[in-house]
This record gives structure tokens, C-alpha cells and sequence, in this order.
């Protein structure tokens, strides 16, 4: 078992071994105060943290904090995370937060434990160096235990009889068959109806064989409903102290464009889609008395605990939530649903339930990243500065919204919107789209004014780390050497998202469907490089992840439902579509870090569209690209 | 029903709701998690074992379908603690993140080396075409196979 948390249960509660699997005893509860840091038995460090690994290496990171500042070895420290009896609560797992916020805290959490000053990043001897990572030999050998990986005790497997349609009304069901096979249980709850089984085979067969009637509500269609986020839109209003404000202001915007020397206007368009993690959610769910215990493989314990309280009408105090590695969440995995069907479901039950979703019900019933329509309105004066810039979001979200260039006079705007569609968080959130829309404006412009797309660029930007990248980026790819043509192009986008510095250059081929890419060079300034070589892999995984939402994913509905339900009717990247990426760092070591695990896929869509305008002339203004 | 599997070399005999796919087997009756549930149609490899040695996709299997066959997971590719060339190789390249996709990959890899111990890259990326990796570190499995093959064919010295 290679998780420390379920390590530590292992040797600290009742295990037994089936059949050469291991099933666990939920533990009931634990009095201990969170701590970050004590002395166990034979020198070993416990430490303990509200993060979770998903794949990002925050194991691996902390980890290596920690021993920095304990100067202690890496193999002394054990790291509990995401247990909610145990761990302090460090905010969910997301917005890349770990390397800037959780790095710094448990680095002073130790130092302070150690009662010694923070080590100076000159003198790091393990942050900074790429340690292997602690989850490896688990993850080679097959023995890491993700969410659906574990089983307890008298275990139930329960499974939801959903609706055809994307959201409807229970009416009524009929469950003679399926209460026919032996020892099925049917729950209803509202409108959710379930069934739970002594094995995960029983159960779907008598979620089968279950019959009920549904009232479903209609959806728009796909025109429909991109407008149906302008019209339901209201504007923004100034929010100070937040991470996101949806507002962002500078000068006198309309008085700008009104005397631009010349002006552009365009409206950019992402589709909704799905995260797509490779392993469907799970969570086992337990009852004893009234306190709730969960195991899942969810980025943000405490909120779940806090919505699992709250459905259930208990203090927080009583529910405890565990979480085991999820095998892949980007941002997909922050909200309790499947949790909360477990809960339900093991109430009636008596008995711990776990509920595991379908493929299937990771698309139908999961929430998507959400569709975006952006208009950007702007204007350069004769020396073709860009001096006037209004930038409107409507639905997709406030994060990356702010472009990086000097443009005195600007209002960049997020708009909410009622939009029908489950829509929620995603790696990196609306930067995505923000960063297609106004990497697209901006090269729309070299391309209006004649200038070069990477020299337009540096004249309109101030922040040096952000020129030194485009500027690194562009000799190494050889910007400029070859002309586009012949169906080739070559593009790039930049961006300063999170802190980081980062810019994309690509080569592609082809257009609609047939559209590839040849070659891509991609260079970030994170500051401190705290893992070089987890950096490389999250920013490589980034612009490779981006590269599906960029050419070919969507999300399709119908009348009532929703028509993508299985990984055969939704193209996402695949080892032959990965052309030869070389990935640049600069490390700074004085700077702090920014974290790398989202903003690195702001730059894929940019980064084609504009080269294959390069290639055709043809401007895409919506995603996905490689589309009829 | 009752099934008698030799799984990395140990003989099983299981009782199984009847019809059960090779992956639910595994997981849920020989306690063999290493192999896993990610699309359940044969799009993502995450599911794949060695059946007589050929890479196959469990959840396209019925566990009858695998009685007097050699199978082998995830659990049974090291020989005791020594690993196999190919997970050595993805360790050494930090060839994962989440590592979710990673036992169906080793498994492809190590029978593709088997068939062909020199693969190109085109080889690689073709013969694990039929497998996703959602965090994105196919270069890195790419170059990690390369490695393995290079290890194995100077250990053939
Ligand atoms: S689970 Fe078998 S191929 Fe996806
Ligand atoms: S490492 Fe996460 S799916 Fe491949």
C-alpha cells in the first residue's frame, strides 16, 4: 500500500487480507488536534497537510520542504494528507497554491518545529533538486491504492439508476425485477434512485433492471445556448481582496477606443468539456451512529466534508473525509456528488456502500468546464501601441483575465451568466479561454499592422521575465527562419498566469480534422524551480492535455441530454498526435515560486489558431479547432 | 460459477457471479487492483494484462474466455523484487504522474519488447496508441521504453 495515510492505517488499525487484496476497517473518528509536524517512533517525522497528491507531486514537494527545513532525509518523513480528523485544513488542492502557499507554510511550520531559522534558498540541499517521486514504486508495481482501489469491511456496492436526460424529475419506478436478485436494496432519495448490492455485479444488473419514469427539462441546442450567455449576463461590479476579481480596470476605456487610431473587434468561443480523469470517481461511505465516515479521491476534503454536513443536517465535526490518490482530478474532482450518493445510499443500507461511477457517468453526470463567449473590443495609436482594450467574458470565469501588456486604458470584464449546463471548476479555469481570446486579438493585430507577431509582442509588453521567455522561446524554435505556407504554419502565445512567465511556440500542419502538430518549444519562468524535473513533467502534461481542449473536444447535447457519454465518441490526445516538444525552464532561484500545474495550458489554442492562420489566412475564433 | 485462472503463476480457482469480465475478476475477486477500470470499451489500455503473453484489454474479456491461458498483472511483472526493465525505466524517467495509465503502459511495453526489442519511437507510439495517458507524459513513456529496450538488449550483451 503505498498512500502514507492508508500506510499509516494499515499498521495502526485492523486490517485483513482477501484473496490477495487488502480491505480496510473505516476507523471511527480520532481526538488527535491537527499538528504539521511531530516526532513518531525510530526518528521518523509525521507531518500532516489538507493537500492531496493527484499526480502533480505535492507528496514528493512538501516532503522535500519539510526535510529542508528538519534537515532531515526525505525517507524520515512521513506526510499524512487530505484526512480531515488529522491534517490542518490547507485549502483545497487547486489553483496552483501548493509550491506558493503550502511549500512556504510547512517550510516555516518545520523550521519553527526545528527551532531553527528558514533555510535560505542559496543553501537548499533538497528543495530545488528533483528528488524521485515518493509514489513511484507503487505506481510501477500496481500496489498504489487509488480511491476505487479500496474496499472495507461488510462492504455494499451501490449504484444510481439516472435519467436519460441531463437533468429531470423522479416521477415514479418500478423496481419487482431488480428486488427479485438477491440481497438488492432500493433506495430513493428525492430524485435520486439507487440501488445497493452484496457485489458491483448485482448491482448493475438490478440498476438495469429498474424502471422509472422521469419528467426531463430541455436543454438548448449548441447556438442556442452560446447565446444564451450573452443575453443572460450581468456586468461585473468592482470586488476588492479577492484571487479572481471580476473586474479589473485601468483608465478611461471608451474615451480610448473613441480616439484609437484604428480598432478591432471580435468574439472568441470555447465549447464546454470534460476533465476526462482517467479514473472514474469512487467513495465508500459509512454510518456509525451519527457520524459519517468517507474515503474518496477528491482535491478538497474539507469542502466535501463541509457539503456533506450540511446535506445531511450534522456538524462538521462528525464527518470525517479521507482521501486516498485520485488517479487523475484537474479541478474535476472538487465537489462531493458521489460522496454525498454513498452517504445516502449507506444510511439506508446500514452498511458501508461504495458507489463508483461508470465512464459513462464521469461524462453524463460530472460537472464540464464551462463554455465560454468572449468579445474584446481594442485600439493602438498611430505608432501601433495598443492603447484602448475592453475585454468581456460572459460565463467562463474571472481567472487569467488581465492581459499582461502595458495598454493604459482598459476594463476587462467577467460576466455571469445563466447557463444550463453542470459547470464548474477545470485545471487552470477560464485563463484558458481568456488567454485563446487575447492571444488571438493580439496576433490579429501584428497581422492587421504588418509587424512580426513575436515583435509586436515585445513592443507591448513591460515585465522583462515575460520578454526574456518569449525572447528565449523564439531562438530556439528559429522564429522567423521559414515562411508558413504549403499548408504549415507557425504560431505562439504567451502569457502571465499565476506568476509564471510561460510562452508556446508550435509548428502545425493541415487544417480542419486533418490539422497536426509538427514541433513545439515551450519556455517557462515558474521562479524557483522547487522540482525542475516535476516542473517539466506538469508543464509537458499541461500543453499535451491542452492540445485536446484546443483541437478537438466538445461536449455535445441534444434536446434533453447529453450525447457524449463514452471515450469513443470524445477525441482527446493520443501518443501519435504528440509531435517533439522541447520544454525550457529558467530558474530563479531568489524569486518565489509560482506553481505549474494549470497555467501551462493556457498556451496550446492561442498558439494554433494563430498559426494556422499563418498557414490559411483562415482566423478561428472558436475552440475546438480541428473541426469540420 | 467456479473458475480456475493461473494468474502470475499461482492457480486460482475463484467463484464469480457468472458472465464477470476478466478486470472485475481481478479486481474485485483476486484482489488484484493494479490493473484498472477507465472506460470499460477498450479505448484507454488502462485494463490491459498479459494473456499468453499478448497485451489484451481485460475489460473486453470474460473471465471464462481466460481459463487455460497464463495471465499476468501489474503484481506479476517484477520477478520478487527485482523490477522488470521496463518499470525500472519509468522510474528512472519519472515516466508518470498520477501513474493511473502506468500498469496497462508497463505491460504493453514489456510485450512489445518481447515481439520486437528494438522498437523506433514510431514503433512505440504506434503499439501504444490505444492508450491514454490524461496527465500527458507520453514523451516521457516513449523515451523510458527506448531506455528499456537499450537496457535489455546490453544485458543480452
Ligand atoms: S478499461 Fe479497458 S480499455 Fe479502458
Ligand atoms: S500518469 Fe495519469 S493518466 Fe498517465
Amino acid at each position: 500500500m503505498g498512500d502514507a495515510l492508508l500506510a499509516d492505517y494499515k499498521r495502526r488499525e485492523f486490517l485483513q487480507l482477501l484473496g490477495g487484496g487488502a480491505t480496510l476497517t473505516l476507523p471511527l473518528g480520532s481526538a488527535e488536534t491537527p499538528v504539521r509536524v511531530r516526532l513518531a517512533e525510530n526518528g521518523i517525522y509525521e507531518a500532516f497537510t489538507g493537500k492531496i497528491e493527484m499526480g502533480q507531486g505535492a507528496r514528493t514537494l512538501l516532503t522535500q520542504a519539510l526535510a529542508e527545513e528538519l534537515q532531515a532525509r526525505v525517507e524520515k518523513i512521513r506526510l499524512v494528507m487530505g484526512d480531515t480528523d488529522r491534517v490542518p485544513d490547507d485549502g483545497g488542492t487547486w489553483a496552483s497554491l501548493t509550491a506558493p502557499e503550502t511549500v512556504p507554510a510547512a517550510r516555516r511550520d518545520a523550521a519553527a518545529f526545528a527551532g531553527r531559522p528558514l533555510t535560505e534558498p542559496a543553501q537548499w540541499r533538497v528543495l530545488g533538486t528533483s528528488a524521485p517521486p515518493l509514489h513511484g514504486r507503487e505506481v510501477v508495481t500496481g500496489g498504489l491504492r487509488y480511491c476505487s482501489d479500496l474496499r472495507v469491511e461488510s462492504m455494499r456496492h451501490g449504484r444510481i439508476v439516472r435519467p436519460d436526460a441531463y437533468r429531470a424529475r423522479l416521477e415514479s419506478y418500478d423496481d419487482l425485477a431488480a428486488r427479485k436478485l438477491a440481497g438488492v436494496q432500493v433506495v430513493r432519495e428525492g430524485d435520486l434512485l439507487g440501488v445497493v448490492a452484496p457485489d458491483a455485479q448485482t448491482a448493475a444488473r438490478a440498476a438495469a433492471l429498474m424502471r422509472a419514469q422521469w419528467k426531463a427539462e430541455p436543454l438548448p441546442d449548441r447556438d442556442a445556448l452560446m447565446r444564451s450567455l450573452r443575453e443572460t449576463a450581468v456586468p461585473p461590479v468592482e470586488v476588492k481582496d479577492t484571487r479572481y476579481p471580476p473586474l479589473i480596470r485601468r483608465g478611461d476605456v471608451d474615451t480610448a477606443l473613441g480616439s484609437a487610431h484604428r480598432r478591432l473587434w471580435s468574439t472568441y468561443q470555447t465549447a464546454p468539456i470534460a476533465h476526462a480523469a482517467l479514473e472514474p470517481r469512487a467513495a465508500i461511505a459509512q454510518w456509525d451512529g451519527g457520524r459519517l465516515t468517507v474515503f474518496c479521491g477528491k482535491q478538497a476534503p474539507f469542502l466535501i466534508r463541509a457539503e456533506l454536513a450540511k446535506a445531511f443536517g450534522v456538524p462538521e465535526t462528525r464527518v470525517r473525509v479521507m482521501v486516498a490518490m485520485p488517479g487523475g482530478a484537474f479541478g474535476g474532482k472538487q465537489r462531493g456528488e458521489c460522496e454525498w450518493e454513498a452517504a445516502v445510499l449507506a444510511r439506508a443500507a446500514g452498511a458501508p456502500v461504495r458507489v463508483a461511477w461508470t465512464r459513462e457517468e464521469e461524462f453524463r453526470i460530472a460537472y464540464a468546464r464551462p463554455p465560454a463567449v468572449i468579445d474584446v473590443e481594442s485600439g493602438v495609436d498611430a505608432a501601433g501601441r495598443l492603447t484602448a482594450w475592453r475585454f468581456r467574458n460572459y460565463n467562463s470565469g474571472a481567472p487569467g483575465l488581465a492581459p499582461p501588456y502595458a495598454i493604459p486604458h482598459m476594463s476587462n470584464e467577467f460576466w455571469r451568466a445563466a447557463s444550463p449546463l453542470r459547470q464548474g471548476s477545470y485545471r487552470a479555469l477560464a485563463a484558458t479561454a481568456n488567454n485563446f481570446a487575447r492571444e488571438s486579438q493580439v496576433d490579429e493585430w501584428a497581422h492587421a499592422l504588418g509587424r512580426d507577431p513575436v515583435e509586436f509582442r515585445l513592443a507591448n509588453l513591460e515585465d522583462a521575465r515575460l520578454r526574456e521567455v518569449i525572447e528565449r522561446g523564439a531562438a530556439r524554435f528559429g522564429w522567423g527562419k521559414r515562411k508558413a505556407g504549403a499548408g504549415i504554419g507557425f504560431g505562439m502565445a504567451c502569457n502571465l498566469e499565476k506568476a509564471a512567465r510561460l510562452a508556446l511556440f508550435v509548428e502545425t500542419e493541415g487544417a480542419g480534422p486533418a490539422l497536426r502538430l509538427r514541433r513545439m518549444v515551450a519556455v517557462g519562468d515558474f521562479g524557483a524551480a522547487l522540482h525542475p524535473d516535476n516542473l517539466r513533467n506538469q508543464m509537458q502534461g499541461a500543453i499535451i492535455q491542452g492540445l485536446g481542449g484546443a483541437l478537438w473536444e466538445r461536449l455535445e447535447f441534444d434536446g434533453d441530454a447529453q450525447r457524449t457519454r463514452r471515450l469513443s465518441q470524445y477525441r482527446l490526445p493520443r501518443f501519435r498526435d504528440i509531435p517533439d516538444i522541447a520544454i525550457e525552464l529558467i530558474d530563479r532561484r531568489e524569486i518565489a515560486s509560482a506553481g505549474a500545474g494549470e497555467s501551462p495550458i493556457t498556451l496550446p489554442a492561442p498558439a494554433i489558431a494563430n498559426a494556422l492562420f499563418a498557414a490559411t489566412g483562415e482566423r478561428r475564433r472558436s475552440l475546438p479547432l480541428a473541426v469540420g | 460459477m467456479k473458475l480456475r485462472l493461473d494468474i502470475n503463476g499461482r492457480k486460482l480457482r475463484l467463484h464469480v457471479p457468472r458472465g464477470i469480465r476478466l478486470l472485475d475478476l481481478l479486481r474485485d475477486y483476486a484482489g488484484l487492483t493494479g490493473t484498472k477500470y477507465g472506460c470499460g470499451e477498450g479505448q484507454c489500455g488502462a485494463c490491459v494484462v498479459l494473456v499468453d503473453g499478448v497485451a489484451r484489454k481485460s475489460c473486453l474479456l470474460t473471465a471464462a474466455s481466460a481459463v487455460g491461458k497464463k495471465i499476468v498483472t501489474i503484481e506479476g511483472v517484477a520477478s520478487g523484487q527485482r523490477l522488470h526493465a521496463v518499470q525500472e525505466a519509468f522510474l528512472e524517467h519519472a515516466a508518470f504522474q498520477c501513474g493511473f495509465c502506468t500498469p496497462g503502459m508497463i505491460l504493453a511495453a514489456a510485450a512489445l519488447l518481447e515481439r520486437n526489442p528494438q522498437p523506433s519511437a514510431g514503433e512505440i507510439a504506434a503499439a501504444l496508441q490505444g492508450h491514454l495517458c490524461r496527465c500527458g507524459t507520453y514523451p516521457r513513456i516513449v523515451a523510458a521504453v527506448t531506455a528499456a529496450s537499450r537496457r535489455k538488449a546490453a544485458r543480452r550483451g
